[in-house]
């Protein structure tokens, strides 16, 4: 089978910071890129499957030149190929224009062998819209599988896979077609450490790039021509609010707290 | 918590990606799975087996062994990155490469016959076996040549009887590289090496309780009791033992001296920690100028100890004889980061005195290595002796082949 893994090279969470245009994100100078956290498990998640059911895991990412590490790092826990979506066209797009490039790239693929599974991270820890695997699987005409915790079973033979996506207050179990897209969460693996021998053998491979004309893509499809989401303003999130210190008689304490948690509806 | 500075970049003249992709990944593994859990070990004193088995699955127990030889295929310089990046989590995972890859592993690829290599070096650079060293005894120690250990030669074996002492991974090594002598008329001249397997006969092994530092890793004893050892076992002529074992130490003294690299690291990276978190006279204490100055001195350590380390691993990769340099980097690097640990313990103040933060575990570690593999004073006196010309570096029968990377690559 063919498992496709879509990998986005971010800045270590917590050093991103709102730009002084108030309209995108600005990273700390030296800043230490890393594999988005769920695309890690997205690409394990494209190596067991390639592992029980021989066949191909490509991983493919849109950034800059940097992004190279990433997937290097990738092929170096165990994926067969990857490219990089590299092209001045491609800045500054929005969810939808990403979309396109990589589904442009993804059908590419198709061509040379048929693709079974896309597989990315739930949502980019620097963005955070969760919105390009939805994008992703509406373009390739894909079943789409969001928020995925397990895989129940898989049968490529039959086209067929059983999932449990985890939402916020239930798991449900869902069958589907493929070709599938999913969207993986922490729980459904634990990724592995990539090996000496490949990180050697990876080392100096240059990875080969994918342009906008690589890809037959018309430069005012993708990037900042092909959006058509514009950022009005970004603003960090409320300051959580102070939590609320009952002082006094420990038994009164004591009753105080379990009438307030009976009102918020906890107990 | 990481330094604002990269104190690893910029080494371009002698570190490829590799090696930086490679600092990277150990690196993770010990922020994600050893630092949450050393204290707790270092209090049991022990260390659970799935670390050795993982340090086996990413290749690190044969990092620098060619691929033929079922290693990782890296260069020597790899070694030390992760020697560094291993003790930067504790000394107890770095002694493993140190026993186990540079006294054990790097000997055998230099001494051993195709048939040795075969069976005893590929599976210890797979990680499926893993080999320590036994050199040292209860009354030999920088004296090697006090040592006791016998082996006498009948027919077709060699019967070995004695008992080695603080020796890393003596109850858990499958593999151990024995130095025993065979003729006790020659002095050093009669001692012999040879690869012994735990499964053979008269061998009863145990651990050393009440370590000053380094407790959740396993030093103990091994004792031979007319342990029988087949002729073919033998590691290079008879009489070659002392070489062998002084030849292994110039690679065991590297991956210390690497380490202590790494030790200087984690006490400076927990120094810089609290100076930016801990405030007395209304400001952080690292905008006084004497925790500065501590500061200041571990940086000038660190970098000094990885220059003179990653300079012995050029020399390796070339293949240029290099006892003299390791025995720098060691004598240096080792008494660097013990100054480091307890500069680290005093920026702490009392907290540092307690297991509540990392630094008094980092000074307990760091004094063993100034005594082991050659002590301060051992290389003290090994530094004097080549300037004033008391001490030439011999040409050996073998040296550790140069890194040769299509060599290494090279499957089968």
């Amino acid at each position: 089978m063919h498992v496709v893994v879509c990998m986005k090279w971010v800045p270590e969470a917590n050093d991103v910071v709102i730009a002084e245009d108030g309209k995108s994100l600005s990273i700390k100078e030296g800043v230490n890129r890393i594999i988005n956290l769920f695309d890690e498990y997205a690409i394990e998640e494209g190596i067991r499957w390639v592992e029980q059911h021989g066949g191909t895991v490509t991983v493919l990412s849109l950034g800059g030149e940097d992004a190279q590490d990433g997937l290097k790092k990738a092929l170096a826990m165990g994926a067969t190929q990857a490219y990089l979506l590299n092209d001045p066209a491609f800045e500054g797009g929005d969810v939808v224009a990403t979309a396109r490039a990589l589904a442009a790239a993804i059908r590419k693929l198709d061509a040379e062998e048929k693709v079974d599974a896309v597989i990315l991270g739930k949502l980019a820890t620097d963005t955070e819209t969760a919105l390009l695997g939805p994008a992703l699987a509406r373009l390739l005409g894909f079943t789409q599988l969001t928020f995925v915790s397990k895989v129940r079973e898989l049968d490529p033979a039959a086209g067929k896979v059983v999932v449990e996506r985890q939402l916020e207050k239930e798991t449900v179990v869902v069958e589907g077609k493929l070709p599938a897209l999913l969207t993986v969460v922490k729980d459904i693996n634990e990724p592995r450490y990539p090996s000496l021998l490949k990180i050697r053998k990876v080392a100096r491979k240059p990875i080969p790039v994918l342009t906008a004309g690589d890809l037959g893509l018309d430069g005012g499809a993708v990037g900042q021509a092909g959006s058509k989401a514009t950022v009005d303003h970004l603003e960090p999130p409320p300051p959580r609010p102070k939590g609320e210190i009952l002082e006094g008689d420990l038994e009164e304490v004591i009753k105080t707290l379990v009438d307030k948690l009976i009102e918020a509806k906890i107990l | 918590m990481s330094l604002a500075v990269d104190l690893t970049a910029n080494f371009d003249f002698l570190l490829g990606p590799e090696h930086k992709a490679l600092r990277e990944a150990v690196r993770r593994w010990v922020d994600q799975k050893i630092l949450p859990n050393i204290r707790e070990w270092d209090q049991k004193g022990e260390m659970p087996d799935w670390v050795l088995r993982e340090m086996g699955e990413m290749g690190l127990l044969g990092v620098c062994i060619p691929a033929r030889y079922g290693g990782a295929g890296m260069d020597y310089l790899a070694l030390a990155v992760v020697c560094e990046e291993l003790e930067r989590g504790d000394t107890a995972l770095r002694t493993i490469l140190s026993v186990h890859v540079g006294l054990n592993s790097m000997t055998l690829f230099t001494w051993g016959t195709e048939e040795q290599k075969q069976k005893y070096l590929v599976p210890q650079a797979r990680g499926e076996k893993i080999a320590a060293f036994a050199l040292t005894e209860a009354g030999a120690g920088s004296d090697v040549a006090a040592m006791r250990t016998t082996a006498r030669r009948e027919g077709d074996v060699y019967i070995l009887n004695g008992e080695k002492m603080w020796i890393s991974l003596a109850d858990t090594a499958d593999h151990f590289l024995v130095f025993a002598y065979t003729d006790r008329e020659k002095g050093h001249r009669g001692i012999t090496a040879f690869l012994v397997e735990r499964s053979f006969p008269g061998i009863t092994t145990g651990r050393i309780h009440g370590k000053m530092g380094i407790r959740s890793g396993d030093t103990g004893w091994i004792a031979f009791q007319d342990t029988p050892v087949p002729v073919e076992n033998r590691l290079g002529e008879e009489g070659e033992g002392f070489k062998i074992a002084m030849n292994a130490l110039d690679n065991g003294r590297y991956t210390v001296a690497a380490g202590a690299a790494g030790a200087i690291q984690a006490a400076l990276e927990a120094s810089v920690a609290y100076a930016r978190e801990r405030k007395t006279f209304g400001k952080e204490i690292g905008e006084h100028q004497l925790i500065k100055r501590m500061i200041a001195h571990m940086v000038m350590k660190l970098e000094a100890t990885r220059l003179l380390v990653y300079k012995v691993g050029w020399m390796k990769n070339q293949g240029i004889p290099h006892s003299r340099e390791v025995s720098l980097a060691k004598l240096f690097g080792t008494q660097a980061a013990f100054e480091a640990a307890a500069d680290a313990v005093q920026i702490h103040g009392a907290y540092g005195y307690v297991d509540e933060y990392p630094v008094e575990r980092i000074l307990r570690n760091a004094k063993a290595p100034v005594i082991y593999e050659g002590t301060r004073e051992i290389h003290e006196l090994i530094q004097a002796d080549f300037v004033l010309g008391y001490r030439r570096r011999k040409p050996l029968r073998r040296e550790l082949p140069p890194y040769d990377p299509e060599e290494w690559e090279r499957e089968a």
